[in-house]
């Protein structure tokens, strides 16, 4: 909100810097985003001229040759001078060649047209006195000539550029302000006086152009006040009320208008003022709006209303928005003599959907829907008809039509100085908190004897409900900054952080170990880039309802399409960058229901690196396979213990033939693994072969590392046996050795154990048949109590053989 | 015979030279002492010599064995001395660069989240998670955010589609999905499991429907904490934040608090620093976090007495925190992973 000081210090005393006032702003609870100086700066060679004599330039029709007198120090200049709107004797601003004028704009001794020009007449808006820019500046009072400009235009003002909490509506004007540097300044605020009104009684029926506003809804609209003026002449409002009304950014329209724009901005209530001709039947229906009902507001848009929306309307038609904007159909116009005034008190929620639902949000929305204090309805309206009077004559009229009844309850805290100290934790004498709160134009009743204070509140405050709210206000005037510190009171215990935090510093440390670099990658990815991933994933439900740009319409479902893209710029921008990880949260469709995973995954692409004189060789599937290995670990899933199997099929972001797949839903968990798709690595324009994993798990499923529970082990030496298998090609090393291990642990029953199974060779090639292959597999086996005898070993693998044989179709290769 | 045998020696001493790898001093073993070497068809002589001469001869043969197992053992020990220099090759240039990739990195979001997680540590708080897909409830309105506040528009939060089901996200009644706008609905949830005095911080990701510019980015992370105990009073927050910072920004930092406006925090602050090891800031306030104690509501609303407990809870923003202690100027760093940027901080 823009806060200008002048008008500012209409309310109240203020010698104080801008930059001191902004301080003060800021640690009232204003935040001040920026300060701005309006008004002419301080200028270099810009004197005071008169135009003493004009004559057309012989080359351009819109061009004057003048003859100006700058005084006796400058002497007379001949300037070309494109506008019109000046005769010779005018005074106007002169701008001499090494003048630099706002906006950085240099002047030189030059040639229009093939005349020399010593000099610019200025406009306005070149000097930087305001916004008009049609013609030259013509100085009023015929100011001595030669003098500088700055001795001339000293008006400047400065505006704040304010950021005012939602609490505070109370604050969305220049009294509202003023009241609170009031407080902190200990100054009086100067309200206007409205004594020059006539009385109620005095006031002369209006009932001629106007007989009274009702209410249907009163929900929405619980106070409406409708005051006449007659007899007004429409023209430009004082060089005053324009000034300050464009100050803070609004431009002046007519005397009637501006006037209840300055109002509102003064005291923070919106107005808005009908012309009566306009109002058939000469009554106002405060109602909601029919079904399918439409109207043209003030900005020339016609408007489709919702029967929820609240309207202003006569017998026929609506005549405004209710507390957004008024319609075109009845605005003040250049003829209008007789208006009827609106002041009036609508329902926040109901303002917010409508401007919501609008789309449309003005100065008045603004305030009705953040809550105008229904208690300040009768100055506003004395206020505006005052300044009407004033500024486009008029009588106003009576009765005044009053719709609804104003609050009449006064709101009355109870508090405690003891209280207040507590929850401070710090020492706040009694007096300075009734003074900080009686400040703030609250009225404190000290109890009895240590009992609670009364504290009553003012109607524009209707944030204040309870002690805490007091003990902000306490705070705020004592001076937030110098809330004390102290020492750090640990009255909690701590406990190990949450496993999710746990599991990602784990798998960090392991892969930045392993020489990858952590990225951070958008959660939101586009829509192209998860169909492309496979058949699976493009038909998962990720998308947003409201994304914001096409590109960010999905939740990820895998981190590697993040650091893909980050490979991709980074092979653009050849940084010799190879390996990334990343941790996060991804998301999927699993049964038909989304959830929400922990992930880790990593990534090495075989190209981009920087050049070296020795070869190390890329990450295979089997690294890739150990290292998810490991990272599952951190989580507690031994993922050996599900089954793994080959990604099928050509159109998966995944190598068929050279990835694999872990997807246990019961579990929770799914792992990726493997080569990424050379085709379409290639269509990311990314160079190389990538070799990635991927390990995600459900944050419910984490577990904490379990206590280790120590095993004896044997002291006497292995003994071992080697076996060669020929199997299917297509055959998984896996339940080969799932086979095996349980022949062999079941032969080995009782006497000793197999300790452990190897997977030592395969081969496929001559020699084994070609729809075969052969896995070597290397058996150690171990006793806990004894040396073991080659006899009992070479009975037990017999018995593994022929129990091969017997119970599966490998065949044991000689 | 004497002579037979000394000529066998020195040709094997001679021979020796000649042998190279482990087959031709098979080969040259062969010829000496092999089935049918020299040395053994002398020793197969010993049969015809007569019984008188026989020890003299034993002991001449065995002279002569001793001394071709001494050209052996040599001629061994210089086989393996050149297969060891084989294996190893040249010696190392200790000045070559090692060809390995590296370093690997942690990303500065997540050193600035562990050391802030460090610091609070020390002081007893706790790292609580949750999921980045909430619930309205969870996000708002256990936090007293009116059901109308602006925050709450389409307009500046991701939703899910109405018909959108998680599985392990719950829901409060029937309310929407959406992405997390901060990780105060972790304390939430927290706050619901586990009974005061509670310390706890939640870093994480969160979403807001901005448009991605030097300073704004549709996911951001923070990390917000919450302390519940009775007697909890303004000025034990402002002394944990004045702890906090001065770990994170060095000794002298000092911190300022301004009113602000949170609809879970009443009172609610502003927290601005000033610290002279930030040499490009100056002495000037820079804003950096928002407190405030927590609003009476939103004990309420997760079955706390507001009589009995108070708390403070606090935010800010990692990625704000690790521009100012790093000084970068552009968001958008953060998230595009452009190595010469994440190696700075390995």
């Amino acid at each position: 909100m823009k806060i200008s000081l002048t008008w500012l210090q209409r309310y109240i005393d203020l010698p104080e810097s801008p930059k001191e006032l902004a301080a003060c702003l800021t640690l009232l609870g204003f935040e001040v985003d920026d300060i701005q100086t309006t008004g002419v700066p301080q200028l270099e060679n810009v004197l005071v001229g008169e135009v003493l004599e004009r004559v057309q330039h012989p080359d351009a029709d819109k061009l004057g040759v003048c003859r100006v007198a700058l005084g006796t120090e400058v002497g007379e200049k001949s300037i070309v001078c494109g506008a019109s709107n000046y005769k010779v004797g005018d005074r106007v601003p002169v701008a001499l060649p090494g003048a630099t004028l706002p906006g950085g704009f240099k002047i030189k001794r030059s040639k229009l047209r093939g005349v020399e020009s010593d000099g610019m007449m200025c406009s306005g808006k070149e000097i930087g006195a305001g916004e008009d820019a049609a013609g030259l500046l013509i100085l009023d009072g015929s100011p001595e000539i030669g003098t500088p400009i700055n001795k001339i235009l000293t008006e400047s003002d400065t505006v704040f550029n304010l950021e005012v909490t939602p609490n505070r509506p109370d604050c969305l004007s220049h009294i509202g302000i003023a009241r609170e540097l009031a407080a902190w300044y200990r100054r009086e605020v100067k309200y206007p006086s409205l004594d020059d009104l006539p009385s109620i009684e005095s006031r002369l029926s209006g009932d001629d152009v106007f007989q009274g506003a009702k209410v249907e809804c009163e929900e929405d609209c619980p106070l409406y006040r409708a005051t006449v003026i007659k007899g007004v002449k429409i023209g430009p409002s004082p060089p005053w009320m324009q000034e300050l009304l464009s100050s803070i950014g609004l431009r002046p329209i007519n005397n009637v208008v501006d006037v209840t724009n300055f109002v509102l901005h003064e005291s923070g209530n919106p107005l808005h003022a009908f012309d009566a001709r306009d109002i058939n039947g000469k009554k106002i229906t405060v109602r909601n709006a029919a079904e399918g009902e439409s109207m043209t507001t003030l900005d020339g848009e016609e408007r489709k209303l919702a029967s929820r929306m609240v309207v202003i309307s006569d017998e026929k038609r609506a005549l405004a928005i209710a507390g957004v904007m008024g319609g075109q159909n009845s605005e003040v116009k250049e003829d209008t003599t007789d208006l009827v005034l609106e002041v009036a008190y609508f329902n926040p929620t109901t303002i917010r959907w409508v401007s919501k639902n609008l789309a449309l949000s003005t100065d008045s929305s603004y305030r009705f829907e953040r809550g105008v204090d229904p208690k300040s309805l009768r100055f506003a309206t004395d206020r505006a008809v005052q300044l009407i009077l004033e500024t486009a004559g008029g009588v106003v009229c009576g009765p005044e039509s009053v719709a609804g009844s104003e609050p009449v309850s006064q709101n009355e805290i109870k508090l405690s100085p003891d209280w207040v100290r507590a929850k401070a934790g710090f020492d706040i004498p009694d007096a300075q908190i009734q003074e900080n709160l009686e400040l703030l134009d609250m009225v404190v009743s000290p109890g009895d004897d240590g009992a609670d204070w009364t504290v009553s509140i003012p109607s524009y405050r209707g944030d204040l409900d309870r002690p805490i709210d007091l003990l902000e206000e306490v705070l705020r005037i004592y001076g937030t900054d110098k809330i004390p510190s102290g020492a750090v009171r640990a009255t909690a215990t701590g406990a190990n952080d949450h496993p999710i935090t746990e599991f990602a510093r784990q798998s960090g440390a392991y892969l930045v170990g392993q020489h990858f670099s952590e990225t951070v990658t958008y959660t939101l990815r586009s829509e192209s880039e998860q169909n492309d991933w496979s058949e699976d994933v493009a038909a998962m439900q990720l998308g947003l309802k409201n994304p914001i740009s096409e590109d960010q319409t999905q939740l990820r479902h895998s981190l590697i399409p993040g650091m893909l893209e980050s490979l991709r710029l980074n092979q653009s921008r050849k940084t010799g960058a190879t390996r990334f990880f990343e941790t996060g949260r991804v998301f999927r469709e699993v049964n038909g229901k989304l959830i929400e995973m922990l992930s880790v995954a990593f990534l090495e692409c075989s190209q981009g690196g920087a050049r070296s004189w020795k070869e190390r060789g890329n990450d295979d599937f089997y690294l890739a396979k150990k290292r998810t290995e490991i990272l599952a670990g951190f989580a507690g899933v031994d993922i050996g213990r599900f089954g793994i199997n080959p990604i099928e099929g050509g159109d998966t972001a995944w190598q068929e033939g050279h990835a694999a797949l872990i997807d246990d839903p019961r579990a929770g968990i799914l792992v990726e693994i493997g080569l990424m798709n050379l085709e379409r690595i290639k269509t990311l324009d990314i160079l190389g072969e990538i070799v990635a994993g991927s390990f995600c798990i459900l944050p419910e499923r984490l577990r904490d590392a379990k206590r280790v529970k120590f095993q004896g082990f044997s002291l006497f030496p292995p003994s071992s046996k080697d076996l060669a298998l020929v199997v299917d090609k297509n055959e998984l090393a896996s339940n080969v050795v799932r086979s095996v291990s349980k022949i062999a642990t079941k032969a080995t029953k009782n006497a000793f154990a197999l300790e452990a199974l190897d997977v030592f060779d395969v081969y496929e090639g001559e020699g084994v048949a070609s729809d075969k292959k052969s896995i070597g597999v290397s058996m150690r086996f171990r006793s806990l109590e004894r040396t073991l005898k080659d006899k009992e070993v070479n009975q037990a693998f017999e018995a593994i053989q022929s129990e091969i044989k017997a119970k599966t179709n490998y065949e044991i290769r000689d | 015979m004497e002579e037979e045998l000394k000529q066998i020696v020195e040709s094997a001493k001679s021979g020796v030279n000649g042998v190279s790898n482990r087959a031709g001093f098979e080969a040259f073993k062969a010829e000496i002492t092999g089935p049918n070497g020299s040395l053994t068809k002398v020793m197969k002589g010993m049969g015809k010599v007569a019984k008188e001469d026989r020890p003299i001869f034993g002991k001449l043969i065995n002279q002569a064995k001793q001394q071709v197992q001494a050209v052996y053992d040599e001629a061994m020990s210089v086989i393996e001395a050149a297969e060891i220099a084989e294996k190893l090759g040249p010696a190392i240039d200790p000045s070559l660069p090692s060809p390995d990739s590296g370093p690997g990195s942690f990303h500065p979001l997540t050193q600035v989240r562990e050391e802030i997680c460090r610091i609070f540590k020390q002081i007893g708080f706790t790292v609580a998670e949750g999921t980045e897909v909430e619930t309205e409830y969870y996000c708002f309105d256990a936090l007293n955010t009116p059901k109308d506040h602006p925050a709450r528009d389409l307009q500046d939060t991701f939703y899910m589609p109405d018909d959108a089901d998680f599985a392990n996200v719950s829901k409060k009644s029937d309310e929407r999905y959406l992405l997390r706008t901060h990780t105060s609905s972790v304390q939430i949830r927290t706050m619901l499991k586990e009974k005061p005095p509670l310390r706890i911080i939640s870093p994480g990701r969160c979403f807001r429907r901005d448009t991605v510019d030097a300073t704004h980015s549709a996911n951001f992370h923070q990390v917000e904490g919450l302390y519940v105990d009775k007697n909890v009073t303004v000025r034990d927050l402002k002394a944990i934040l004045d702890y906090f910072f001065e770990q994170l920004l060095g000794k002298g930092t000092t911190t300022r608090f301004r009113p602000h406006f949170f609809p879970y925090t009443e009172p609610s602050f502003e927290v601005d620093f000033s610290s002279k090891h930030l040499a490009k800031l100056g002495s000037d306030w820079v804003e950096i976090a928002g407190c405030g104690m927590v609003e009476p509501e939103v004990f309420s609303s997760v079955g706390y007495d507001p009589e009995v407990y108070s708390g403070f809870a606090f935010g800010m923003g990692i990625e704000r925190i690790a521009m100012i202690i790093y000084g970068i100027d552009d968001i958008r760093y953060f998230y595009q992973n452009d190595r010469r940027f994440l190696n700075q901080f390995a």
